[in-house]
């Protein structure tokens, strides 16, 4: 299905690079009109970053682009001239969010701020969500997703043994916690918009915003007086509760027990009198002697294959899986495969190059994607469609280096 | 900060009936910071997660996860205690229920019950497929979804992230879904049922991994080698540790780093002047990444993450400090804005509480303690 869900809703996308488009995307995909205004001046980093299709570089031929920008429309504008600026305010006029993921003062400096696109717009939802948030004495400090992940505790705790952080890579939290916040909020002033005619500002501070989706451990550590020691993949209340070596050269397998009879059963399967130990038949036991529970198991996966210890677990019902890498889940899952995950959309220069579904189906249907934008694709049908400009109005600006 | 002033709230009005048990929690808490009316419906006895492992009290993970919400107690396997839920179902405009808990079976009765209602059903895998009814962990879905894979170090195993992840993953794109949804139905009258896996969820959180393979051929993996800058690390300093990204591709952060290391005078500015350090590709090796390590970590070692990071500020170099969770108590920048709040538990007790995820004008958030095990009402059809 092609939900149409936002249909009445246009968005003035500023965002670019990884994480700010990714919460833009989810509006596009449910049949908003998202008019993403970019320039070839300063082109998106994730346009100029890969993977490339055939590995050759290209402003349409990015893979990490794509991913972020289905169903998005591109308007290319040089937001430093005044021509360019004004025709930016005309799209913005004409939208019900505006968004953008730079640095605080950033889009006060392109005459965008809240402030000023209040004024021509007084029901504006307006996002912004830079670092740290917008004031404030450490505002202006410089940060990469991985910067996130450090100042907030996420680094410090993702770790195999105290004081070694190791932190999540760049894939965490910024491809999640952000993006997606920032979606729940703007659809929530929306709906208030509904119901009051009032627009809302959205200063989101991606520190902030993931301190909540460590929230558990936030308000268990205050309640604790303390930060409790980095568990790798071990867990509090769970033995075993790792990533098993498998057989092969880089195979792991996840194995969780959650009680008693798990144990039982797992250990029926392990065999040997170890594993059958009466010290290790509860979980307090098991807990106390967690490391020899883990080499227990991990000497009975050592060399087995991961896929069949996965499924000889999971018929026992133990709570097993493969530790899946993307070329595993691409090929090998079966059950993804099943459930109609991945699709392959057409675009003129990716080919049908493939994406991720959301991660839901809906009324039993899955939610098809719509390609993402060439640079620049739509300057020309924005202004005349949305913006009833004539054609010989269109071609002075392009001549008068606008489009760039 | 001002008093609370009576503005409209987002979701003021609109009642969910949250049956979620697990991976679905976040999401409840979510509309009910924002207004909605937020009913927990909890077995006699409460969640498990209620009673937390450290005993005494209401545990952590369920005063975050639970905020903001009612409680009410139902016993959903009697036929009163059904009759219960199912008059709240048709008053509700969201329904969330999860695998485990009652009516993710039945969500084709809800859906009769309540035509209008937005009815998202939450498993770990999904309602369909060979893997409906696997048993599941966090951990279990962090690995089924390619998560666990990408953290960690190359000669390690691979590293899960803290703190359930899954759950938290998987409640949001349930939330947002669950808004789009709503939104429809409010405008059309007609209600939809929203299936969210999370091992897709967690899927979809891989960054540019799914490309990476489909185009090029390659497996995104721990630890960042070959693709890394040697700068992008995390370092130890004197009181703590420090993380630094400059690469030669991020803006004037590189330059700026060698500009403070050099006026200091000290050695490693010099070093780092070398010619060699030019190049892109060699500053992706090992050899790179060791010496860098050993040059810089000489430079703050005896230097305190604070001032560590008002020269990153001042001197626009990307870096900054690598935080204990309780350290971000005390982070000026939190203070600045408020972030963190004293909340009374229902327990009685007093704790640091996060406040919003963003930051709204006109300010609509609102938080209050999570529910007392049925605080807002029992059913009369309870077990014994």
């Amino acid at each position: 299905m092609r939900p149409r869900f936002l249909q009445n809703v246009r968005v003035a996308d500023f965002t670019w690079a990884g994480a700010g488009p990714f919460g833009t995307k989810i509006f596009s995909d449910f049949g908003a009109d998202v008019v993403k205004i970019e320039s070839s001046i300063r082109l998106d980093s994730v346009r100029t970053g890969g993977p490339f299709k055939d590995r050759k570089f290209g402003v349409n031929r990015s893979g990490y682009f794509a991913s972020r920008n289905t169903g998005k429309k591109s308007v290319v504008l040089d937001m430093k001239s005044d021509e360019g600026r004004k025709l930016a305010f005309d799209i913005i006029r004409q939208s019900d969010i505006i968004a953008n993921n730079f640095g605080p003062g950033a889009m006060d400096r392109m005459g965008l701020g809240y402030e000023a696109v209040k004024a021509v717009k007084p029901d504006i939802v307006y996002l912004s969500m830079p670092m740290y948030g917008e004031d404030g004495p450490r505002k202006e400090l410089l940060g990469v997703g991985m910067t996130i992940s450090a100042v907030t505790g996420l680094m410090w705790s993702t770790g195999y043994r105290a004081d070694d952080p190791v932190g999540p890579g760049t894939h965490y939290p910024d491809h999640a916690a952000n993006p997606y916040h920032a979606a729940f909020a703007v659809l929530a002033a929306l709906r208030r918009r509904r119901l009051t005619g009032e627009g809302m500002k959205i200063d989101l501070s991606q520190v902030e915003s993931t301190l909540n989706f460590i929230g558990t451990a936030v308000v268990r550590a205050g309640l604790e007086g303390g930060d409790r020691p980095q568990a790798g993949n071990g867990s509090a209340t769970m033995a075993p509760h790792g990533l098993f070596r498998c057989a092969g050269d880089d195979n792991w397998c996840a194995v969780t027990v959650r009680d008693d009879a798990e144990w039982r059963a797992l250990a029926t399967i392990i065999g040997g009198k170890d594993a059958a130990s009466p010290d290790l038949a509860s979980t307090e036991g098991r807990l106390e002697r967690r490391a020899e529970v883990e080499r227990i198991v991990g000497a009975w996966t050592a060399d087995r294959d991961a896929e069949t210890v996965a499924s000889t677990l999971r018929d026992a019902g133990i709570p097993a899986a493969v530790v899946a890498n993307s070329r595993y889940l691409i090929e090998r899952d079966r059950h993804l495969a099943e459930r109609g995950y991945w699709q392959r959309v057409e675009h003129p220069e990716l080919g049908r190059s493939l994406y991720a579904s959301p991660p839901y189906d809906i009324d039993g249907e899955r939610v098809e994607l719509s390609r993402p934008p060439l640079l620049g694709e739509h300057t020309r049908p924005v202004l005349r469609d949305l913006l009833g400009m004539a054609d010989d109005e269109i071609d002075r600006l392009e001549a008068a280096g606008v489009f760039k | 900060m001002p008093p609370d002033t009576p503005i409209a709230q987002p979701y003021a009005g609109v009642r969910i009936l949250d049956l979620t048990r697990r991976f679905g929690l976040y999401a409840g808490r979510l509309f009910a910071d924002l207004g909605a009316d937020v009913i927990l419906v909890e077995p006699p006895g409460g969640l498990a997660d209620r009673a937390g492992f450290t005993g005494g009290g209401t545990d952590g993970r369920f005063a975050f996860l639970n905020a903001s919400k009612k409680s009410v107690v139902i016993d959903a396997s009697s036929q009163g205690g059904r009759a219960a839920i199912e008059t709240i179902a048709a008053r509700s405009d969201i329904v969330f229920v999860e695998r485990d808990g009652p009516y993710f079976e039945e969500t084709a009765l809800l859906r009769r019950v309540n035509p209008r209602a937005v009815v998202t059903a939450i498993s770990p895998f999904g309602s369909t497929g060979p893997m409906a009814n696997a048993p599941a962990t966090d951990l279990v879905l962090q690995a089924a979804g390619g998560i666990a894979w990408m953290s960690g170090r190359i000669e390690d195993a691979p590293l899960s992230l803290p703190f359930d992840q899954a759950t938290m993953v998987g409640s949001i794109y349930a939330a947002t879904v669950a808004s789009i949804a709503f939104a429809d139905a409010e405008r059309t009258g007609n209600g939809h049922l929203i299936d969210v896996a999370v091992q897709e969820c967690i899927a979809h959180s891989l960054q540019n991994a799914v490309q990476v393979w489909d185009l090029e051929r390659r497996v995104s993996i721990r630890g960042g080698e070959g693709t890394r800058d040697a700068t992008e690390d995390i370092f130890p300093c004197r009181d703590g540790y420090v993380f630094l990204a400059s690469p030669l591709a991020l803006g004037g952060s590189w330059k700026a780093l060698v500009g403070w290391i050099k006026e200091t005078g000290h050695p490693t500015g010099e070093a780092l002047s070398a010619e060699k350090w030019s190049s892109r590709e060699w500053r992706l090796t090992g050899e790179a990444r060791a010496e860098f390590r050993k040059l810089f970590t000489a430079f703050i070692a005896d230097r305190d993450k604070d001032a560590i990071t008002a020269e990153a500020i001042a001197r626009r170099i990307v870096m900054g400090p690598v935080n204990k969770v309780t350290e971000t108590f005390a982070d000026p920048q939190l203070a600045h804005r408020g972030f963190y709040r004293g909340m009374q538990l229902s327990d009685g007790r007093s704790v640091t509480f996060p406040g919003p995820p963003y930051k709204l004008t006109p300010q609509v958030w609102r938080t209050s303690a999570a529910p007392q095990l049925g605080a807002d009402g029992e059913n009369g059809e309870q077990a014994a």
